[in-house]
């Protein structure tokens, strides 16, 4: 068992896998970053990734485009974020409670609108599928270890990727992303120096429905080339828990998602291998085993003078 | 006078909510269905109109009482677990092998040592993330979360790998509980069993501890000003154990009696949500342990209903979620709260701004 897994190491078939795997948690967990550095945690983005992965592959399918599908699905994550912005900010709804109603939400309108749209409870699979591209690099794809290392990637994961570079570049390196950080650490001050915070923290929230809405097209019209209700299963909240793993920096949840991308990946290969010893359950719990670990990890760092006095 | 005024406002409000998340309901209805007058009575009357199907309402509504009071006495103490779905696995496994394992007992010895099993092992399961928040004040929301994953895949191991019925074909369960662990009927030829009896008991239980007891009145005291509490002289580390472990023993015995009530049979992914939805319920009764019943009966009455409309009309069930999330973040809108309240006071004294 233990050579097949490594024969597919050698031959890349687990990397392939795993960034097969990561875009939907890193998406999910940039737009987590952003409303965890904006002091509004939205645990919410299960729901948004679900309202985008139906609306996208729903758009997409219908336009016969797949770029007009991941705009509405895009389109329709951030109006959610952004309702779900007013009411935590406008209504004084707990930020926790309207996340936790954004996951429920998801879950309702994307399966009465595809029972109401394509008269189906479970899945819908369009008659056209669209789906968002491979990119296959020419020449390189012919190179035997490096064509399968960088060429033959879906489109989405190289985004993702980007999107951390963007997050980082935005977050560390511009006026915004100063008062974002701020605003997470001390609103108070930050209010005090002339920084809008309410204003800062309904733009987190909408980047959040933004990423998540790349994740959520990416779920549907990426992976596979249809929606299946609650399709996300426990994603969002992997995202979150990869936002402490990566020590709420961008490039930390770029690692933080390859684990986790990465004990998926193991986890299908082992269950997939004839004679495997390793019941699969044991293989999904060590990402969040390690996120508690990193947790705790983080928390005394953290608070490491008032701890132990 | 003064506090009765601000209850009657709070009732008020949540009335008005619920009216709200119910008319925009009713809207989606007329606007989807070609049948609406079919899709609303069977959503909102037929879960009335035979005992079965009341019976099932109670059914359903039984192991959200347990998971709303769990997350009343977490909110209420200001700890934000989110915990109540793994503990009530872990509380469902430890009842559940008590209740196959152990055998020749009375039942009257018997279903107590189940629940008590199922009390301890949601409670220990509690005490992990407390302990970690307590000692090294890693963040509860995530860290229950991540104990959720772990509780149902360490529990789907087990049931798949070591405690596999062998009669059970590619299901993975349990064998099934010993007679004298079985919860009955409440009374013969009605569907709903006796753990409706011991919800109630433990909402009135939760009331006591919460609202009649010095460790209720600490619970309560650093859920709403953990400076103050700690003035006071009560410790706050002590306080957030013993919520949260007391949350995972009410969460794991909810599990325990879905178990001996229901399906008499310890299922791979049983829940599907059961923890999620008592954070529901208890936000519906605004982590007041006694309303709590009712708002799990309301919320399985309208589980019930979706169910029944999805079957006798052309209108899913998943518009009652979509009701149900509206119901949270309307019910949950402080502003509207705040609203009320400055009305009333502007009209007390003398009319203010609100002249006709």
């Amino acid at each position: 068992m233990l050579s097949s897994l490594w024969e597919q190491t050698i031959n890349l078939t687990l990397f392939v896998i795993l960034l097969r795997m990561m875009p939907p948690i890193l998406l999910g967990a940039l737009g987590g970053l952003m409303t965890d550095r904006a002091g509004v945690i939205n645990i919410g983005i299960e729901g948004l990734m679900l309202v985008s992965a139906f609306t996208s592959v729903a758009v997409g399918s219908a336009t016969d485009s797949w770029l007009i599908g991941i705009a509405g699905g895009v389109l329709a994550s951030m109006l959610v974020s952004y309702a779900m912005a007013f009411f935590s900010l406008k209504m004084k709804v707990d930020i926790i409670v309207s996340g936790f109603a954004v996951n429920i939400f998801g879950t309702g309108i994307t399966v009465l609108m595809m029972s109401i749209l394509y008269d189906s409870h479970g899945n819908f699979v369009p008659e056209h599928p669209v789906s968002i591209p491979n990119i296959v690099i020419p020449f390189l794809d012919q190179i035997p270890f490096l064509g399968k290392l960088l060429s033959g990637h879906n489109l989405m994961v190289w985004i993702s990727i980007l999107a951390v570079v963007f997050c980082y570049y935005m977050l560390y390196h511009t006026p915004y992303g100063t008062h974002l950080r701020a605003t997470g650490e001390e609103p108070a001050a930050a209010r005090s120096l002339g920084i809008p915070v309410v204003r800062i923290q309904y733009s987190a929230l909408v980047w959040s429905g933004f990423f998540s809405g790349l994740a959520g097209a990416y779920l549907s019209m990426g992976m596979t080339s249809m929606f299946v209700r609650d399709m996300t299963a426990g994603t969002g909240f992997l995202a979150l828990a990869v936002v402490i793993f990566g020590n709420r920096h961008p490039f930390g949840i770029l690692a933080g998602s390859a684990v986790f991308a990465l004990a998926t990946a193991m986890t299908m290969i082992i269950e997939t291998t004839p004679g495997n010893v390793i019941p699969s359950q044991f293989i999904k719990m060590v990402p969040y085993v390690v996120t508690i670990i990193a947790l705790v990890v983080y928390a005394i760092r953290k608070h490491r003078k008032t701890l132990f006095s | 006078m003064k506090q009765r005024s601000a209850v009657y406002l709070d009732l008020l409000g949540i009335l008005l909510a619920i009216v709200a998340a119910l008319v925009i309901g009713i809207l989606v209805i007329f606007m989807v269905s070609n049948e609406p007058v079919a899709a609303l009575q069977a959503l909102f009357i037929e879960p009335f109109t035979s005992l079965f199907s009341f019976g099932s309402v109670l059914n359903r509504m039984i192991p959200l009482v347990f998971t709303g009071l769990a997350i009343v006495v977490v909110f209420q103490s200001g700890v934000f677990s989110m915990g109540a779905e793994g503990q009530l696995y872990i509380g469902a496994l430890t009842g559940a092998l008590t209740a196959v394992y152990v055998t020749d007992l009375s039942p009257w010895i018997h279903i107590p040592l189940v629940i008590l099993a199922a009390l301890i092992g949601g409670a220990l399961y509690g005490l992990l993330p407390g302990v970690l928040k307590a000692y090294f004040k890693a963040d509860e929301i995530v860290s229950t979360l991540m104990f959720n994953f772990i509780a149902i895949l360490f529990v789907s191991y087990l049931l798949n790998y070591v405690f596999k019925a062998p009669d059970s074909g590619g299901f993975a369960r349990l064998p099934f509980i010993q007679d004298s662990a079985k919860l009955g009927q409440i009374f013969n030829g009605f569907p709903t069993h006796a753990g409706f009896l011991i919800a109630v008991l433990a909402a009135v239980a939760v009331y006591l501890l919460m609202y009649k007891t010095k460790t209720g009145y600490e619970l309560r005291t650093v859920g709403k000003n953990p400076l103050f509490a700690e003035y006071g002289g009560i410790k706050p580390k002590k306080v957030l154990i013993l919520s949260i472990a007391i949350s995972g023993a009410l969460a794991g015995l909810g599990g325990t009696i879905e178990v001996i009530g229901l399906h008499g049979t310890l299922k791979d992914n049983f829940s599907a949500g059961l923890g999620f939805d008592g954070i529901i319920v208890s936000l519906l009764a605004r982590n007041h342990p006694i309303a709590v019943l009712l708002s799990a009966f309301f919320y399985a009455y309208l589980q019930v209903g979706g169910q029944i409309m999805q079957a006798n009309s052309d209108v899913p069930r998943d518009l009652a979620i979509i009701i149900q999330a509206l119901l949270v973040i309307f019910v949950s809108s402080q502003a509207i709260f705040a609203y009320l309240k400055q009305r009333k006071l502007m009209s007390a004294s003398g009319g203010g701004r609100d002249a006709k």
